[in-house]
């Protein structure tokens, strides 16, 4: 079997000269038995792999890569957006960020942000894949009821929250009025004591229907013989759902709390949207103040240092749900 | 594993006891009406914008007590949404397309023709999969300013792309990876070029992938806010999320044109989630899960 290789090999080191089509066709196999094509064809796919990638590796090396290395410069340069070459002046605007009392601030909104709009929709997101599993009947529509707030536009989702938490005639009020908890009524968005919280509900809406199909799709693919058997054993509903489910959703479960950690970190649209960060200041997260930094008082160098301190706190969290996914996908091929 | 290839049964259906119908019907009952809570800020958007003026004036977000086209006839005309539609189009069109052939070629690469320094590059691109737009974004507008590509279709859909890119390459490769090599053989033998074989045998089978990576991306295109918002300062190509943004601000006491822009801007999205939801799902939990 490997004596097919001397041809082509013999071809591809005599230089230019194409290979015998003979020689080319013949599919030459390795001592493993795996398949492995013949030096000239891979020649050819090395051609071809390089030109069907360039494309790819010019945008990402000129709208992604670039920008990036000149967000380290920029931060360590006072650019006012005009001048050619900026002053350099080091680590001062990452000094000046541990001693900013706002930074602190958004990054304690930031902190509530990640622990509450990660539990929650968890938490319902879990509660309506439970509720979900092994229903078949009007199964497309509760999964797109479920699923639609997660894949509308936050700018119009926050124009319809907005009706929600109006202070004269939004329908959460009302309701407060319909339950006899009328003194509870406030303008929500309105209230520095309850903005925070009232845009994190939103989020809750919007991120549970994610946490809901990734969970779902998760349960598919529990072992219902074992599930059976614990029924068999007496187990009750809790007790299969603690010590037969739970286990077996874990990994997909740690991955989705991870993508909706890191998701906390990055937060923007809605926020800007329903209150622009305030009132106050009440709102204000990490990404919201690096905007408005860089955009709205001009100081750029000062507004990409606090995007690049974003970035540093997220990274853990991405590597671990990097390695996570991993793990996940090779657990995926074994099975 | 088998189990989870083959049908589950429903274990109602073994022994359909008194008790378990009625805990069926309560479980039924249930998701009736989280659904329909779940809804309920999608049926305002809808109701509010579909009132008349007047009823929106004295009752504005009451549901459904009136019907009239006003307000999107004022959204339409007035409130410029007929524009913010089109620019929608062609910042989400093209930048889809893009991201669809270009994550395509891409991710054939990485996954079947070996060249040197191939890894390298792969992470290079899926880097982007780790990075957060934000600490790219204040460089990439002075840099999209000195290329005179702010406030333009092509500066906007070529950031758009590339942020599309990372998660297509990733998305494609995996495709590809799971393709047999018997039939790409068997056109070697065939005499097929290696672009042959790509094109004719390697991306049909791969359709379906595409086709989920086409809706998931257009939807992320359509739905992106901060890129528009950043790359349009003057606002020549503005499309319907930071045109709705511009007139919740400007005009925030007219909720019934309000609410109209809004429905027009959920209105596609809707339709192709609902007309689309398989492919949406799959590709957000592939997505997840391998990405």
């Amino acid at each position: 079997m490997t004596g097919t290789q001397a041809v082509p090999a013999a071809a591809a080191v005599s230089g230019s000269v194409p290979p015998p089509v003979a020689a080319r066709r013949k599919p030459a196999r390795g001592p493993s038995g795996a398949y492995r094509p013949p030096r000239a064809t891979r020649r050819d796919q090395g051609r071809l792999g390089v030109l069907l990638v360039l494309p790819t590796m010019a945008m990402v090396g000129v709208f992604f890569l670039f920008p990036m290395v000149n967000a380290v410069y920029y931060a360590l340069v006072e650019f006012d957006g005009l001048t050619a070459v900026p002053p350099f002046v080091g680590l001062a605007n990452f000094a000046e960020i541990l001693g900013d009392a706002r930074v602190w601030d958004a990054l304690q909104n930031n902190i509530v942000w990640i622990v509450l709009g990660t539990a929650a929709p968890l938490l319902v997101g879990l509660g309506l894949a439970l509720l979900m599993w092994g229903v078949e009947k009007g199964s497309v529509f509760y999964r797109v009821a479920f699923f639609m707030p997660y894949i509308l536009p936050q700018v119009a989702v926050g124009v319809v929250w907005g009706w929600i938490y109006d202070p004269l005639r939004g329908w959460l009020n009302a309701a407060l009025e319909v339950v006899g908890l009328g003194s509870l009524q406030t303008g929500w968005l309105g209230n520095a004591d309850t903005a925070l919280y009232a845009v994190l509900g939103t989020a809750v809406w919007i991120t549970s229907g994610f946490v809901f199909v990734i969970l779902l799709s998760a349960l598919r693919n529990v072992d219902q013989e074992l599930v059976d058997a614990s029924r068999l054993d007496r187990a009750n509903r809790l007790q299969q759902l603690w010590y037969i489910v739970l286990p077996q959703i874990m990994p997909v479960f740690l991955m989705v709390t991870t993508i909706t950690l890191i998701g906390g970190f990055s937060v923007f649209d809605i926020i800007f949207v329903m209150t622009g960060g305030g009132p106050a200041g009440a709102t204000e997260v990490l990404g919201t103040y690096a905007y408005s930094s860089a955009f709205e008082l001009n100081r750029i160098s000062y507004g990409t240092a606090l995007a690049l301190v974003i970035t540093v706190l997220a990274v853990p969290f991405t590597i671990a749900l990097n390695r996570l996914q991993r793990r996940l996908s090779l657990d995926g091929a074994g099975a | 594993m088998s189990t989870t290839t083959a049908p589950r049964p429903a274990p109602v259906r073994n022994r359909p006891s008194p008790r378990r119908q009625a805990s069926r019907a309560a479980r039924h009952t249930l998701l009736v009406v989280l659904s329909l809570a779940t809804l309920f800020p999608v049926v305002l958007a809808v109701s509010t914008a579909l009132k008349t003026p007047q009823d929106v004036r004295v009752n504005p977000f009451g549901l459904f007590t009136s019907f009239s086209t006003e307000n999107l006839v004022t959204a339409w005309t007035v409130g410029d949404f007929d524009d913010y539609l089109l620019n929608s189009v062609l910042l989400s069109v093209p930048s889809t397309l893009l991201v669809v052939a270009l994550s395509t070629m891409a991710g054939y690469t990485f996954a079947r023709l070996p060249f040197p320094g191939r890894s390298f590059a792969f992470y290079l691109v899926v880097l982007g999969l780790l990075v957060p737009f934000f600490t790219y974004m204040i460089p990439l507008y002075f840099q999209l300013r000195s290329f005179g590509l702010l406030d333009s279709l092509v500066g906007t859909n070529l950031v758009l792309a590339t942020t599309g890119l990372a998660f297509g390459t990733f998305f494609m490769r995996a495709f590809f990876s799971d393709l047999p090599t018997e039939l790409e053989q068997a056109a070697r033998i065939d005499g097929a070029s290696e672009w042959q074989i790509f094109l004719r045998i390697m991306v049909p089978m791969v359709g379906s992938g595409m086709a989920a990576l086409a809706v998931f991306t257009f939807l992320q295109n359509w739905n992106n806010f901060l890129v528009p918002l950043l790359y349009q300062p003057n606002g020549d190509y503005r499309p319907l999320t930071t045109g709705l943004y511009l007139f919740l601000g400007g005009r925030s006491i007219d909720i019934g044109p309000l609410a109209a822009g809004t429905l027009i801007t959920i209105l596609p999205v809707v339709v192709l989630f609902v007309a689309l939801q398989r492919q949406v799902t799959q590709g957000i939990v592939s997505g997840a899960v391998k990405g």
